[in-house]
């Protein structure tokens, strides 16, 4: 099957650039209002919010050749079920991905919001469950359940969302959730069910995911380590007599020549604060997440941003350029493509790309790097020779 | 608070003039070609309901309605997703989402109900209701026993209007909890959106009292609706609190009484209508079950344009402020109330000429 890429929406807030965190463009900054743009619409009192400008990176990613965008979710983020509704009427082909965590929604309410979404974008709406990193974060979402619970209830979660999709009746009585005679009722149950991406790298995270995801996603991690993973979580998905897909989530600095790419990020990381660097040497972020771990190495020293390079075009210092995952590829356009294509015959089947600022990037990476992958048609001619 | 007028957003269908049978416009249940085989038809798969309830949004903006309600029915559209899809189409409505306190967290609700507030610059409304009893409730995954649907209901609301306007905000109860939570940068001091609850019981009044915005009554004559909103403003004092009143009205409104009549008439006999047990209750022109079972409203109110004016008024000298109505079909009498009736009664109330009014009546 041929590969899926994705965009990514930037709902934590666009600086104009990898090589500054500041300012931010339209009305959302991270708490602090001094660093909006000025001189963009959206910043308060015109009418404008960050929905237009969000509207805007949708329809730069479709017309570009994307399936469509993760909308993270986070304590200081808009709702990625608003911004998919609000923009269901206005895109064409853009697929919502939107993550949530099973813990927030009656999944039954979840279950006629996800098909009344379908109904409202023509099948547009996928998932991407998160089970959450816990620690004080969890307390703020108003959700008290301990991590490895956490997954047992987004099993039960997905068991209750599955049983009533079709129109039921189903009934089901788990340790979180229980309904009685449930079911979608006509014409929403006959909608097609969701795709689901599923992220977690603990044991109870794999446990959850072999039974319910269609993909396995994953941060970028060294290549090595990543095909281990990919392989464990595809052991696991057969023994319960299922197939599982592998994603992988990935930041890219793409730019016509490799030293135009790497100058990027050098410009970025000699602006830092050394303290900066030193934090992110320390960096313990008090988690639960083992995927944030997995991500975690560090140098001894850490002189020059060429000191966080890992293997050919992977840079481990993203997070210092901005909030997220580490791990990033930073290369040529050639490059880049041929890193994704290298990803694939590992065993990635999809993509969520993301590259700052991810509107005039979408266009970039769409016009080129995108033609350059050969994704599936790859990994088919690798399987032939071998 | 001003008069307002909100429209009904049919989530789970509408009807045809002269037919009562619930249907949804633009959708396709079969494949089977509409039309006779000599006849094209370009549509496809290309439309749906949603496109009907598009131009519903757009038709009460247009025709001068102050809001829309998106009403809850388990076997409908589910509202908070239709009132993003309506977004970004209306300019002026207050969005009045109706929802039960067993969707989710409310940590949750609430933290969604700050996109809404910020894309829609602050057009997005509550209506919350207690749902209907244990047996249909387990259906829709809430096993909450009947007795405590009202103390979920304020606890939920504690917890929303907590983490909208307190950071950091902690509550554990029996329902909901957060610890330190709260919106900060621009997701903080949004505007909390207005809250409209409903019912007749006593336990529906003393909720209201404390923690609603508006109360909506079902529609009975405006002199029984006189002495509610006397009731009702009584437990409100004693919680020191004030709130304002509305009503859930079906309207049928014709050049003529005649037409009115005739109309009213033929929906009763239809099939969809309520046509069990003879004739219907009618008081005052309201005709008692007529329209409930396609858009929830107690009573229609059948009469001319000048007559329906006339009723409106009497219900605002009575007390109310919010007429939430709706008319099959949506989208036509959204414009004929927009252009006979709002207008009229617009010009003949202001809250000073209520006192009058009263006074007359």
């Amino acid at each position: 099957m041929a590969i899926d890429i994705f965009w990514r929406i930037p709902t934590h807030g666009e600086p104009s650039s990898h090589r500054s965190r500041t300012p931010f463009r339209g009305d959302w900054s991270p708490g602090d209002d001094s660093k909006r743009k000025p001189g963009l619409a959206g910043s308060g009192g015109d009418g404008f919010s960050y929905i237009d400008y969000l509207a805007e990176i949708a329809h730069a990613a479709e017309i570009s050749g994307f399936q469509g965008g993760l909308i993270p979710s986070f304590p200081m983020t808009d709702e990625p079920w608003v911004i998919s509704s609000v923009l269901a009427r206005e895109t064409k082909t853009f697929r919502f991905m939107i993550p949530f965590q099973p813990g927030f929604l009656n999944p039954v309410v979840a279950a006629r919001m996800t098909a009344s979404l379908q109904r409202a974008t023509g099948g547009r709406a996928l998932y991407n469950i998160i089970t959450g990193g816990g620690g004080p974060q969890q307390l703020w979402w108003g959700d008290a359940v301990a991590h490895d619970d956490r997954y047992g209830r987004t099993t039960e979660f997905l068991d209750i969302l599955r049983g009533v999709w079709n129109g039921g009746p189903f009934s089901y009585h788990g340790k979180f959730y229980q309904v009685e005679n449930a079911g979608l009722a006509d014409p929403l149950s006959r909608e097609e069910y969701p795709e689901i991406y599923f992220s977690g790298s603990s044991d109870a995270a794999l446990a959850s995911a072999s039974k319910h995801a269609d993909y396995y996603l994953s941060w970028l991690e060294p290549f090595e380590q990543l095909r281990r993973k990919f392989d464990r979580v595809k052991e696991r998905t057969q023994e319960l007599g299922r197939r599982i897909k592998t994603a992988i989530r990935v930041d890219i600095v793409a730019r016509p020549t490799e030293e135009e790419a790497w100058e990027e990020i050098r410009r970025g990381f000699d602006s830092l604060d050394k303290s900066a660097v030193e934090n992110f040497q320390r960096s313990a972020d008090g988690s639960e997440s083992v995927g944030a771990a997995r991500q975690r190495h560090r140098p001894a020293t850490i002189s020059s941003y060429k000191d966080l390079i890992i293997e050919p075009n992977v840079w481990s210092g993203f997070n210092l350029l901005r909030g997220g995952q580490t791990n990033g590829i930073v290369g040529s356009y050639e490059q880049v493509a041929e890193r994704l294509d290298q990803l694939v015959q590992l065993g990635a089947d999809a993509f969520i790309l993301a590259s700052t600022p991810h509107l005039e990037e979408a266009y970039r990476v769409g016009e080129e790097v995108l033609p350059l992958v050969r994704g599936s048609a790859n990994a088919a001619g690798l399987r032939a020779a071998g | 608070m001003s008069i307002e007028f909100i429209w009904q957003l049919p989530t789970s269908g509408d009807g045809r003039y002269g037919n009562a049978e619930s249907q949804r416009r633009g959708e396709r249940l079969s494949s089977a070609h509409p039309y006779s085989p000599g006849v094209t038809d370009p549509r496809g798969q290309s439309f749906n309901y949603f496109d009907h309830l598009h131009q519903v949004a757009r038709a009460a903006d247009l025709a001068g309605f102050d809001g829309l309600r998106i009403p809850e029915d388990p076997s409908g559209d589910e509202p908070w997703i239709v009132a993003g899809y309506v977004a970004r189409g209306t300019r002026h409505l207050k969005l009045l989402t109706e929802f039960e306190a067993s969707r989710g967290s409310s940590v949750y609700a609430a933290k969604n109900a700050v996109s809404y507030q910020r894309f829609t610059g602050g057009r997005f409304a509550w209506q919350i209701k207690a749902g209907a009893g244990e047996k249909q409730r387990r259906a829709q995954g809430d096993f909450v026993a009947d007795g405590d649907r009202h103390a979920r209901i304020e606890e939920f609301l504690l917890v929303a209007r907590g983490v909208l306007t307190q950071s950091p905000y902690s509550f554990k109860g029996r329902f909901f909890e957060v610890q330190n939570g709260g919106f900060q940068g621009a997701l903080g001091n949004q505007k909390v959106p207005p809250v409209y609850l409903s019912g007749n019981s006593p336990e529906d009044y003393r909720l209201s009292a404390k923690v609603a915005e508006v109360h909506v009554f079902d529609a009975v004559s405006a002199a029984a609706i006189e002495k509610e909103v006397g009731l009702l403003r009584d437990f409100a004092k004693k919680e020191g609190r004030q709130l304002s009143f509305g009503l859930r009205l079906d309207v049928l409104a014709r050049e003529t009484e005649e037409e009115a009549l005739f109309d009213a008439e033929r929906y009763w006999q239809q099939p969809g209508g309520r046509q069990a047990g003879g004739a219907p209750t009618v008081d005052q022109r309201l005709w008692a079950g007529l329209t409930k079972d396609n858009t929830g409203a107690a009573a229609t109110l059948v009469g001319s344009y000048e007559q329906v004016v006339q009723a409106l008024i009497a219900y605002f000298a009575a007390g109310i402020d919010s007429f939430l109505l709706s008319a099959v079909p949506h989208f036509e009498e959204a414009y004929r109330l927009g252009e006979h009736v709002l207008p009229f009664v617009r010009s003949q109330v202001s809250p000073e000429q209520r006192h009058a009014l009263g006074a007359l009546a």
